[in-house]
């Protein structure tokens, strides 16, 4: 399956790449890892006229603590952040999601920026052109319908990053860089919760660092699919606890992540935040498995996750 | 017949894997020739249409576009496996019938060319209504997909033996339940890819294929060629499991396009081409009744099976017959009747597959379990009152020549402490249990034998020419492995021609089950002919008798007095001065009943004989997200005597994974016509961290007339893994399963209904 | 479309090409090299046919620019054998049946090579998760388990 045409050049520092996208008047698409990437223009999902490669840029590829946080070049794969020192201690929920993240393979060339900024998916999007044109373009494509669910306002792809949730459960943090400067936001804010364009990156901009409390945490992700290896989530709950209070993250439904926090213990409190979760989840028949089933599972696996979490903090 | 094996029965490393672990083994797609073109195909966005038009002319306008074919440019010749199911225009002209569609194609330069000159051709079409259930197709006032079957009704398999009214008013027990299964991909790793090459008159194709003969008979009819002219050459197949049996739209496309633009022409799909495009697996609904006497044996069968058949026809009545053959193979049926029904509709083009028929066979052996259970008997002992045996008759008169059934059942359950766990089920863990028998080929006509020819080269070495296709289970592998044990020399020095159809006589195929019962049948024979040419010449030139000479070891020497021997290569040498090579043919076929046809008389000999096999799976349930684990899958098989034990294993375990482990996994997702999955992402073939532990036990017997007593190897587990599955579920949870494959959601399903029946 | 100067090592030669910047690795290698033996079995980096190793790491060509490689020291299934042996898990992948059909094979022997280079004992668990990249329609994986522990349990006996 041939590429797309498009130009390819690779950025040496950041101030550089943001040049060169400015330069390619918005029709640029930055490149990392590229395993989301790839498809998605394979499939003409995606035609920028340009690639530019981040993966010259050094500092987006290191790890480092600076005060109270961790910092994480979005560059580094995610199989190198599995294995790097802290993550397993400190993070749980963290090692557990990257462990998860498809196959090994995947993880030594996707990267944490690239498995955070994936695009939402849709058994009727993630198509090849001819598919798609003849199923009929829906919001996601630029169209004026959804082809799930009929006369739906809005767009239900799934945000099915893995990492993303485990992140959010660590009350991580984004630093961007763009053509209007540098900003820092919560992860949370990065979702426009709008399936067709489900990130609220300004134009050019570039994710340049993660930023995690380095506090030790207990945590669990819990992820539902069909095969153990090489699956997207079908629903992934992230959960991590600091001190006996926590954060309970639900996702692979729908276009962003719910985030929830955990203050009672109890056994009453566990069970209310599952129930809480299944009632906002809104899947629908846009994947495998049943949409019902989907949501029945969202307060069982975060229940699982809340439970595992808590035995290991003890 | 030599009883002391050197060679047959060892597990030998398999001759083509050295090309395939170097990367150097060629594939289609790997193929490239001077001038070649590349195709690329238009397809149908429409599940129903009328074709208004087809113009190409603007394609034919962007440089580099060398050809551009509609089904204007056929001669309308029709394909269907036997006469009266002519029914498929692989580039039509008349109306599309399903999404994907082969409509029309280019060859070009590059691929960036040909794909600029799809989007240029211009297709008219009239929309029509289309229907995508096969219990929508038959109603009356449903669109009517092709003219000539009423109902969309494409077969009907009616089979009826006894009385089965009298037989189930005088049963013990009666149940009857209906069974769903969805559709499965093929999934082959290896893309449909067509190389189609002419000049001067004659077509050479290389394709992945499970039978090149067939094929280029196929092709042309087709193409109104002398069937001399149309060549398939030998080339490495990535996988068939029934998928590349028949022939292809692509190998019209590429053919048309190749004689079109006077070069070599190559057609590679793409994955998702290859789900939408290339043959699929039937959906199927089975509704299963079983009359049953006191003492569990089965009475009476009365089936009603529908086969989604999507748009044409195919192997169509094979498809709606097969499912059925395996089973009364395997079980006495005093009393049945059978009416499968295969239906049309707006889908893509479907085929047989290895593991056809989960539903129907699943749902009998589970509902079996069920009322032997309500007997007081488990499913050991019902199956083995019911298992045919050797020496009996089915019940459509097929004899049984070698049966080790029972030897399977009980190894099987033996190993795995079956009868204690089956009947101890603790909370969330099942063990099942799956039996089939497969027939060693079938009646193919005068396609049913196959010949061997076999050459000695003047230093030793031998040359095997067999229509004989290897498809990655070993087939290759193993007719060396036969004639090195024959000739007395090492399989590096036996070297092999085949399945190319010019130079090989004609062979039934690797679709058939007969690869080793028929085709190494043929081989076998061809190189004992040979021997008895070289023992001759050794005994007379060494002098001694001729029944006194052995071969081994590149020599021919006296078992007596080993001292006397010499080298095979000069046996050779002194068969060229005397002007007489030595060269040999051999045919084998197998005594079938050649009057049995699959509607018309569906009775008499199937197969030259039958191999046998018992599945044993462990499961267990997660009860709050009903996902099933497999930790333990026990398979014993009567495959004769394995030629190559490792081989044999290899089909097993990949058996336990595309049917067993498919059946918790594997569907193909619909919606209006569309799949949902025509990918390696969400079509889920299993992966490496989803096997169970696997045990798998070969049971050896020696059929009287296999090659050194071999029969099909590794196809029973195909058609009984995912039985011992769904039986193992069943057990799990105490109730019957309706759909396949079970997925969690359906698993919690069950196991949520079972609890709302208990309050 | 400019094309782009890229140089590579591959299999311990220097190659360098005028590529489209929106060529494949896979493509680069299948097309204009005659590297063969990997396979475009997806051409999604679902199945990992492709499996090639770049600078000690394997990847999915099918998902790599071949511009992303420039001045890269890759390994494709040619590469394995030296000097007219056969690499340890080449043997293993013969004498254990781990190949049938053989189109996933390449791909399975190069993600099995990369993780040998840096795990020399795998337990089988590691072995299965590593294997657990590459979609093989045939085996069952249980032989191609079994042939890179047996690889790795030779390659260890010998030193």
């Amino acid at each position: 399956m041939i590429l797309p045409k498009f130009d390819y050049k690779k950025a040496e520092d950041i101030a550089a790449a943001i040049a060169l996208y400015e330069r390619s008047k918005g029709r640029a698409c930055y490149l990392a890892g590229g395993t989301d990437l790839i498809p998605l223009l394979k499939l003409r999902l995606s035609e920028p006229s340009a690639m530019i490669d981040l993966k010259g840029i050094p500092q987006l590829k290191t790890i480092s603590r600076k005060g109270n946080s961790l910092v994480i070049g979005p560059n580094v794969t995610l199989f190198e952040l599995k294995n790097h020192e802290t993550v397993k201690d400190y993070f749980p929920a963290l090692y557990e999601s990257l462990d998860a993240t498809s196959c090994e393979t995947l993880q030594m060339r996707g990267t944490i920026g690239g498995n955070i900024l994936q695009n939402t998916r849709c058994l009727l999007y993630n198509k090849s052109l001819d598919w798609r044109t003849a199923r009929g373009f829906c919001y996601k494509m630029g169209g004026e319908t959804c082809n799930v669910v009929p006369n739906a306002a809005a767009c239900f792809s799934n945000y099915c990053s893995d990492n993303a949730l485990s992140l959010l459960s660590l009350s991580a943090s984004v630093k961007l860089a763009g053509p209007e400067g540098e900003r820092k936001i919560k992860l949370e804010k990065l979702f426009s919760k709008d399936g067709r364009n489900p990130f609220t990156l300004k134009p050019g901009e570039i994710l340049t660092e993660f930023h995690i409390p380095f506090k030790r945490s207990t945590g669990a992700y819990e992820k539902l699919r069909v095969r153990n290896a090489i699956d997207y989530p079908l629903l992934g709950v992230a959960v991590s606890m600091i001190g006996g209070k926590g954060k309970v993250c639900v996702g692979g439904i729908g276009p962003a992540p719910l985030v929830y926090d955990l203050k009672d213990l109890s056994g009453a409190g566990l069970k209310e935040v599952a129930q809480q979760a299944r009632q906002e989840a809104r899947p629908v028949s846009n994947t495998t498995l049943s949409a019902g089933y989907r949501k029945k599972m969202v307060n069982v696996l975060t229940q699982r996750a809340i439970k595992r979490a808590l035995k290991e903090g003890k | 017949m030599k009883d002391d094996l050197n060679i047959v029965g060892k597990r030998v490393v398999r001759s083509d894997s050295l090309a395939k672990v170097t990367g150097r083994a060629r594939y289609t797609a790997d193929l490239k020739f001077p001038n070649m073109l590349v195709a690329k195909v238009l397809r149908s966005p429409l599940p129903h249409a009328r074709i208004l038009g087809i113009d190409l002319t603007a394609a034919l306008k962007v440089p580099g576009v060398k050809a551009a074919i509609s089904g204007f440019d056929t001669y309308g010749v029709k394909w269907g496996v036997f006469r009266y199911t002519q029914d498929h225009d692989m580039l039509p002209t008349d109306k599309v019938r399903y999404i994907g569609e082969d409509v029309a194609a280019v060859a070009a330069v590059d691929e960036e060319t040909a794909l600029e000159a799809l989007s240029r051709i211009q297709v008219d079409y009239e929309p029509l209504p289309a229907v995508f259930e096969p219990n929508e197709a038959m109603q009356e006032g449903a669109p009517q997909i092709h003219d000539a079957y009423k109902n969309n009704i494409n077969v009907h398999v009616h089979i009826n033996v006894g009385d089965v009214d009298k037989a189930m008013s005088e049963a013990f027990l009666v149940r009857e339940d209906t069974f769903k299964a969805a559709g499965e991909a093929y999934a082959m790793m290896e893309p449909y890819a067509v190389v189609a090459s002419y000049a001067n008159g004659f077509l050479d194709l290389w394709m992945p294929n499970a039978g090149p003969h067939v094929r280029a008979k196929a092709l042309s009819n087709l193409l109104k060629m002398p069937l001399n002219r149309v060549r398939v050459r030998h080339i490495n197949s990535g996988g068939a499991f029934g998928g590349r049996s028949e022939v292809s739209p692509g190998d019209l496309v590429a053919s048309l396009l190749s004689i079109k633009a006077g070069r070599p022409v190559r057609l590679a799909l793409s994955r998702e081409e290859n789900a939408t495009s290339t043959r699929q697996v039937h959906d199927m609904i089975a509704t299963v009744k079983t009359g049953m006497s006191k003492d569990g044996a089965i009475m009476a069968k009365d089936y009603r099976v529908i086969y989604d058949g999507g748009a044409y026809s195919s192997t169509g009545p094979i498809a709606t017959s097969i499912p059925f053959y395996v089973y009364e193979e395997c079980y006495r049926f005093p009393n049945v009747r059978y009416n499968g029904y295969r239906v049309f509709t707006n889908k893509g083009i479907r085929g047989m597959y290895g593991c056809h028929g989960r539903a129907f066979i699943a749902g009998n052996e589970a509902q079996m379990d069920l009322m032997g259970k309500e007997l007081g008997m488990d499913p050991v002992d019902i199956r083995l009152k019911n298992g045919l045996t050797s020496g009996e008759v089915t019940a459509t008169q097929s004899k049984i020549t070698s049966c080790g059934l029972a030897e399977t059942i009980a190894t099987a359950s033996e190993r795995t402490n079956f009868k204690e766990k089956w009947t101890k089920t603790s909370k969330g863990k099942g063990i099942g249990m799956g039996c089939i028998a497969i027939m060693c080929g079938f009646p193919m006509g005068f396609r049913s034998g196959s010949s061997c020819y076999v050459k000695m080269n003047d230093d030793g070495q031998a040359t095997l020419v067999t229509g004989l296709v290897d498809n990655g289970q070993g087939n290759e592998s193993m007719v060396i492995q036969v004639a090195s044990e024959i000739l007395g020399i090492p399989m590096e020095d036996v070297n092999l021609v085949n399945a190319d159809t010019e130079a090989t006589n004609l062979d039934p195929g690797a679709y058939s089950q007969a690869a080793a019962f028929v085709g190494a049948n043929a081989v076998r024979i061809a190189c004992e002919n040979a021997r008895k040419k070289i023992v001759a010449i050794a005994a007379e030139k060494l002098g001694v008798k001729e029944a006194d000479i052995d071969l081994r070891d590149r020599m021919a020497f006296s078992r007596k007095t080993p001292g006397k021997n010499m080298r095979i290569s000069w046996v050779v040498r002194e068969a060229f001065f005397r002007g007489d090579p030595i060269v040999a043919t051999g045919t084998y076929f197998p005594s079938i009943d050649f009057e049995r046809e699959w509607v018309s008389r569906p009775w008499g000999q199937m197969a030259g004989t039958f191999s046998f096999g018992t599945s044993v799976a462990e499961v267990r349930i997660d009860g709050q997200t009903g996902k099933i684990t497999v930790p333990h899958f026990t398979a014993a098989h009567d495959c004769g005597r394995p030629i190559n034990p490792m081989a044999v294993e290899g089909q097993m375990e990949g058996s336990i994974q595309q049917a067993g482990i498919a059946t918790i996994m594997e569907e193909n997702l619909w919606n209006k016509g569309f799949l949902l999955n025509p990918d390696l992402l969400e079509y889920k073939v299993p992966l490496a961290c989803d096997m169970p532990e696997i045990e798998t036990i070969i049971v050896s017997s020696i059929d009287p007339e296999g090659p050194f007593g071999a029969k099909e190897g590794g196809l029973t587990i195909r058609m009984n893994a995912y039985s011992a599955i769904a039986c193992a579920v069943a057990n799990a949870t105490g109730t019957l399963f309706s759909e396949l494959p079970l997925t969690p959601d359906r698993v919690l399903n069950i196991l949520e209904r079972k609890k709302g029946a208990k309050k | 479309m400019k094309t782009i100067k890229v140089s590579f090592r591959v299999n311990d030669e220097t190659v360098a090409f005028q590529v489209k910047p929106y060529e494949t690795l896979l493509e680069t290698l299948r097309e204009r090299i005659d590297l063969i033996g990997s396979k475009e079995a997806c051409g999604m980096g679902a199945c990992g046919a492709c499996t090639v190793i770049v600078d000690g790491i394997p990847l999915r060509s099918c998902l790599v620019l071949t511009p992303e490689v420039n001045g890269a020291s890759i390994t494709t299934v040619e590469g394995l054998a030296k000097d007219g042996n056969l690499h340890p898990l080449q043997e293993a992948f013969m004498e254990k049946g781990a190949v049938q059909c053989g189109f996933c094979t390449s791909g399975m022997i190069m993600t099995a090579k990369a993780l040998l280079d840096r795990n020399k004992k795998p337990t089988q668990k590691e072995v299965i998760k590593t294997m657990s990249s590459n979609i093989c329609r045939c085996t069952g994986y249980k032989k191609i388990v079994e042939a890179v522990e047996y690889a790795a349990s030779r390659r260890t006996s010998a030193g």
